[in-house]
């Protein structure tokens, strides 16, 4: 008991002792790779952008943004029927703007693994107990607790989930729920309802290589799990910038009117 | 002036080797994405915010008429990465612009490719 509670507080001096390097490694934007914010934990930290396939046609390449995994996925009779009533802008059933009710457009939240989609950069910041995605995309957050905690008992539907995170050697597997049924699963309209679970392996496997591989299940909606893998690039030059959805707003607004406006 | 221009042509290039999808802000209904449509013309406005860049040109048909073409582009955050800044493009500038026209016939397109006067190209930020 008492080795126990020596290792404790020494791990704690050591989470503490690194913590103001860490920052400001991430504040010269220098190598991350070479830097890890503990004596153990692998380094994921910096600025990263989805990349699809090399030499991908672009059928390929609107698939890797539009949705996951590289079949139709199996559905229950309830999702199927939620499927076909979506009126998505990407996929076999896509519609124009102005007859989609797809729930970004009036932005509410992408959710999980959704944001991965939408085509802008993502920070990975680590800190003890916490590696913390901060999406460019309409500025959102992620905060995958890595201090050993479980999901909590009650767990009040948000939607972007709970998430949990722990290291497996060279990878950290992060598992979350606890999501609302508000969100679409991807970009072509495929639903998902509140028991939605997403299980993901990220891993850094090249200097500027982050592989991400998803497990999503979901009894209500489908009959076997979806699998898909998608790449991040590295790019030590970027910032996150601004991105705020609800100018989508007034652009789709304009975008009703022929007329080009004179100016 | 001269490296610039080469540096500028050298993410030309990369860009057409490296593409995201063109379309990944909110999908393919509204452009044909089986055609190209080109037109030349002079710049009226270039609005450079969130979502989309919205570049706006006067272009003369063979009669001689003034035409008002609408194209639209990236997001200004993916053209900034490209090197682009939001006098990158003036009032008064001559461009020739290509790109996926819409389905409805309307003067207006998804911007793939814009050629500067002089010819050199300006990244259309589709690989960020």
């Amino acid at each position: 008991m008492r080795n126990r509670l020596t290792y404790s507080i020494l791990g704690l001096l050591l989470a503490l002792a690194f913590t103001p390097l860490m920052f400001g490694q991430t504040a010269e934007k220098s190598d991350a790779a070479k830097t890890p914010t503990s004596t153990a934990e692998p380094n994921l930290s910096g600025v990263w952008n989805a990349r699809p396939p090399a030499n991908a046609k672009l059928p390929d390449l609107i698939a890797y943004f539009s949705s996951f995994g590289k079949a139709e996925p199996a559905m229950t009779p309830w999702a199927e029927a939620t499927y076909k009533a979506a009126k998505p802008s990407f996929g076999p059933n896509s519609v124009t703007m102005e007859e989609t009710n797809d729930p970004v457009y009036k932005c509410f939240p992408p959710g999980v693994p959704r944001v991965y989609l939408h085509p802008f950069p993502l920070q990975i910041i680590q800190i003890p107990g916490q590696v913390v995605m901060l999406f460019e995309y309409d500025h959102m957050v992620r905060h995958i607790f890595t201090d050993g905690r479980e999901h909590p008992k009650d767990l009040d539907p948000t939607w972007m989930g709970n998430s949990i995170g722990r290291w497996e050697g060279d990878t950290l597997v992060v598992d979350t729920i606890g999501f609302n049924d508000k969100t679409w699963l991807d970009r072509v309209g495929h639903p998902h309802s509140d028991q939605l679970h997403v299980v993901e392996r990220i891993r850094r496997t090249a200097q500027d290589t982050l592989q991400v591989d998803l497990n999503i299940e979901d009894p209500k909606a489908y009959t076997k799990p979806i699998t898909s893998t998608m790449y991040f690039q590295l790019n030590p030059k970027w910032d996150i910038m601004e991105q705020v959805c609800m100018d989508n707003v007034s652009f789709l607004n304009f975008e009703k009117n022929e007329d080009v406006p004179a100016k | 002036m001269k490296t610039r221009t080469l540096a500028i042509a050298a993410l030309a290039v990369r860009f057409l080797t490296i593409s995201v999808p063109l379309f990944a802000h909110h999908g393919t209904a509204s452009y044909d994405t089986s055609k190209t449509v080109t037109v030349k013309g002079t710049v009226t406005d270039l609005q450079f915010t969130n979502p989309h860049v919205l570049l706006f040109l006067d272009v003369k048909d063979d009669k001689g008429n003034v035409q008002k073409w609408q194209g639209e582009l990236t997001s200004p955050n993916h053209l900034e990465r490209a090197g682009w800044t939001r006098t990158s493009l003036k009032p008064g500038d001559q461009i020739t612009i290509s790109g996926f026209p819409t389905k409805s016939g309307a003067n207006s397109m998804f911007v793939s490719k814009v050629l500067q006067a002089d010819g050199t190209p300006l990244n259309a930020g589709l690989g960020n």
